[in-house]
């Protein structure tokens, strides 16, 4: 138990300076981007006069160290700032209501995707080279293949367009929550199962087969086992390991990468949100989602390497003699 | 266990469930009730007064009013805080304000607020978009509360149209916009703001204080902020929103064959093709004129917007509208690609000549106007290179410095208030870099001449020039809303600013 702890604050050190480094990277990316802030928040009536006192006004002449150390001491505290646009309104308003959102389609997307894939997966490998698996493999790499805009483009046309069962964009009606709109979720969720099936369930296949062909295996099935005892007790325990590394792996991106999905059905989350900070070139806004969306996943990654040092005693008895 | 993963499995199932089968159908009964509208639009960037940068005109012109409004049938103007203007000179006008008029946190408006808004726009903190327009202000006397004198510098006979650009609304004297302006933003107009949630929507409810009772007649505008318009055409489409402004005309098109919507032009904007006089190769008047002549208007019309030439798009070479009455009908020049080549040869460049030709990519109607130029001039030999970049790196890296532009310009009601930010040899937004000396003296006689018929004839001279050896090809491409057919009496003048209050839904 000692060797977890160490690799636990190991890991957690590590973490920190990762969110260091790259809030630094982060700010300077955004710093870097061409175009002039005040000048295209003014638009083209823009005068001289106009353009130097909504820079003073939004601290924008102070050097670039300055501000950023001013930024980095505010997020220690809590406090990521003002959107560029919103005079009096924080972000933290803005955007952990967004988070909230993207929270809730990453969970209906996880609890459709995760054992769609996994019992895919798993009949794919047991059943390896036959029909079965030749139809779920040629699926599987149907789906990877699609990028997500094409797929939602796709579920939009039949469910929403033709068959009308689900609203046709993620729109959340003023003065309601999204508990109340919880049907604007499932397309949105779906074009993410595709995307994430194939991966998932790929992955699953291949390390069924290759656990369904050890010689532990073949020794239990020899003893006259149950196949269904053997695959389920024995097989899947094990041929599970890969695929919650890169599940885990992809939680990041199922948190705060959805710009593409979230975007096309107008699903108001945190990746939406980001588009429309960097076209809007809202500084801060753009620095506090990326920040976030970086945290998710340095936490996501940690978590799923420690999952894997606890699942597997030989990495973590690795670990704990480092 | 057998029975725990049984339940285990019956959540998973029951979760997907309840999502499809949540929501329901609340906003259709609500709207059964009460005549609402609602409105995609862009997401907002600055809304406060003077720093607005004239997107997301739904919001605030429904928030907030004017002196007075462009009445979008007759072009004429009409009163609204004012309930008349008179000057003789030009020089001193009388303002008469509307009494009874109240703002939505309930202060009464009179002639303090108006000298308060336009004392405001020299306010250097503020950083005011239209601090040079009005800088021309000698002094504002309040006659009576409703009653306000305001001396100019210099005579300027059509300075009551200044108070028509959308940045001029009357603001209350004891209101903090510096710190509400964006969050809570507060005026007369006929709908107030009920609710914001940044980034994402706003609910505006009518004003029931409003000083015409029969006005407004919706009851509620709700404005989505949406980043991207093919999900406001999506909205749309599947009946989330009733209008979807800034439309491009290929969404026109796929839009024509949905019996349930329309898309309507409520005015035109320019798309100046500067060829600058200050930098090679256009500094040389032949060479302007080379260009000018491989136009072909019909062609752009067609390959720009789909659309018949003077049928929503336009086409000339001065800086005033084709419907604007100041026009003056001039003769398209035909497209003589010889007379082009002989005209380049005449300038020094018989093998042709290469351009950098910059414009915002994303702005409506520039790629494709770009593209359109590059081909129908190339036969003559001129080798456009084409520079697109985003409208923020194009304004604030490019514009003002290429050779040659193509930008976005609204049109102003008063064109002598254009003609002096983007004609006059000392203009700040001179971006075709014209340096004609009789330009100069003839926006300066336009903006001071009280007479309208002499005004008109000056007018007329300057367009001669124009066409001459003026510095610009001006297309004038149309705004497109795309509307459901419910919605009657949509109105939005060439301020840009909609009329919503007028607005109504069957």
């Amino acid at each position: 138990m000692n060797n977890f702890i160490q690799i636990i604050i190991r890991k957690v050190g590590s973490l920190l300076a990762t969110l260091l480094v790259m809030s630094f990277i982060i700010f300077m990316l955004v710093e870097i981007m061409p175009g002039d802030v005040a000048q295209m928040i003014l638009g083209q009536s823009a005068t001289e006069e106009s353009v130097a006192a909504l820079r003073e006004s939004r601290g924008l002449n102070d050097p670039v160290l300055v501000r950023y150390g001013r930024w980095v001491v505010n997020v220690i505290q809590g406090d990521l700032g003002e959107s560029i646009y919103m005079q009096g309104v924080t972000i933290n308003s803005i955007l952990w209501r967004r988070v909230g959102h993207s929270l809730i389609l990453a969970f209906a997307a996880f609890i459709l995707f995760v054992p769609l894939s996994i019992f895919f997966g798993v009949l794919a490998g047991v059943k390896e080279k036959t029909v079965t698996d030749s139809i779920i493999s040629f699926f599987g790499l149907a789906t990877m293949a699609l990028p997500e805009f094409v797929s939602g483009v796709f579920l939009i046309s039949i469910f929403a367009v033709q068959m009308k069962v689900f609203p046709i964009v993620s729109v959340i009606p003023i003065g309601e929550s999204l508990f109340e709109n919880l049907d604007i979720v499932i397309l949105p969720a779906l074009s993410i199962t595709f995307v994430m099936f194939g991966y998932i369930s790929r992955m699953q296949r291949s390390s069924m087969i290759i656990v369904m062909n050890s010689d532990y295996i073949r020794a239990a099935t020899l003893k006259g086992m149950p196949r269904r005892y053997v695959i389920f007790r024995h097989a899947l325990k094990n041929a599970l390991l890969p695929t919650i590394t890169i599940i885990g792996m992809n939680m990041g991106w199922l948190f705060g990468g959805l710009i593409v999905v979230e975007t096309l059905f107008g699903f108001p989350g945190m990746g939406s949100l980001l588009m429309t900070a960097i076209k809007t070139r809202d500084v801060p806004l753009i620095e506090a989602c990326v920040l976030l969306i970086t945290v998710i996943y340095s936490v996501s990654t940690m978590i799923t390497d420690l999952l894997y040092s606890y699942l597997n005693p030989r990495v973590r008895f690795a670990g704990g003699q480092r | 266990m057998n029975k725990r993963t049984l339940f285990a499995a019956l959540c998973l199932l029951l979760l997907p469930a309840s999502l499809i089968f949540a929501g329901g159908d609340k906003e259709s009964s609500q709207d059964v009730e009460e005549k609402v509208v609602r409105v995609a639009s862009q997401v907002p960037g600055l809304i406060t007064p003077g720093s607005w940068d004239g997107q997301v005109f739904s919001l605030n012109s429904s928030i907030y009013e004017y002196l007075v409004e462009i009445n979008p049938e007759t072009g004429e103007l009409d009163p609204v805080l004012a309930t008349s203007w008179e000057t003789s000179d030009g020089k001193s006008w009388i303002f008469t304000l509307r009494e009874g008029v109240t703002f939505h946190d309930g202060s009464t408006f009179d002639a303090e607020d108006l000298k308060f808004t336009i004392e405001r726009t020299q306010d250097p903190a503020v950083g005011h978009l239209k601090k040079n327009d009005f800088a021309i202000v000698e002094s504002i006397n309040i006659i009576d509360p409703y009653k306000v004198e305001i001396k100019l510098k210099e005579s300027r006979p059509t300075f009551i149209y200044l108070m028509t650009d959308y940045n001029m609304m009357m603001l209350s004297s004891d209101y903090d916009y510096a710190s509400k302006g964006e969050s809570k933003p507060m005026g007369t107009g006929p709908f107030k703001m009920e609710q914001l949630i940044p980034k994402e929507s706003a609910l505006l409810v009518k004003n029931t204080e409003y000083w015409d009772p029969a006005l407004p007649k919706l009851d509620k505008i709700i404005i989505y902020f949406v980043p991207d318009i093919e999900a406001s055409i999506s909205m749309l489409e599947a009946d989330r929103v009733d209008i979807v402004p800034f439309v491009t005309p290929v969404i026109k098109n796929r839009l024509a064959s949905n019996g349930d919507l329309s898309v309507i032009a409520p005015y035109q904007e320019h798309r100046f093709i500067s060829l600058v006089q200050g930098m090679e190769p256009f500094d040389d008047n032949r060479v302007r004129l080379a260009f000018k002549y491989t136009m072909d208007p019909e062609v752009i019309a067609k390959s720009v917007a789909q659309m018949e030439l003077n049928e929503g798009i336009f086409y000339n070479e001065v800086p005033v509208m084709n419907n604007q009455a100041e026009y003056l009908d001039l003769p398209l020049r035909e497209r003589n690609i010889e007379k082009a080549k002989e005209l380049l040869t005449q300038a020094g460049y018989p093998d042709g000549v290469t351009v950098d030709l910059y414009f915002a990519s994303d702005h409506p109607f520039g790629k494709e106007l770009a593209q359109t130029i590059k081909e129908l001039s190339a036969p003559a030999g001129f080798n456009l290179e084409l520079k697109g970049y985003t409208r923020d790196i194009y304004l604030s890296q490019y514009w003002l410095k290429a050779p040659m532009c193509i930008t976005g310009w609204g049109a102003r009601a008063d064109i002598s208030m254009l003609l002096n930010y983007a004609f006059r040899s000392d203009a700040s937004w001179n971006e075709s870099h014209i340096n004609i000396p009789e330009v100069d003296v003839l926006i300066d006689k336009i903006r001071s001449e009280v007479d309208p018929d002499v005004r008109l004839g000056y007018y007329h001279e300057l367009q001669k020039i124009f066409y001459d050896e003026g510095t610009i090809i001006n297309v004038q491409v149309p705004y497109l809303v795309a509307v459901n057919n419910r919605v009657v009496n949509y109105r939005q003048p060439i301020s840009m600013l909609p009329q919503y209050k007028y607005m109504d839904i069957k």
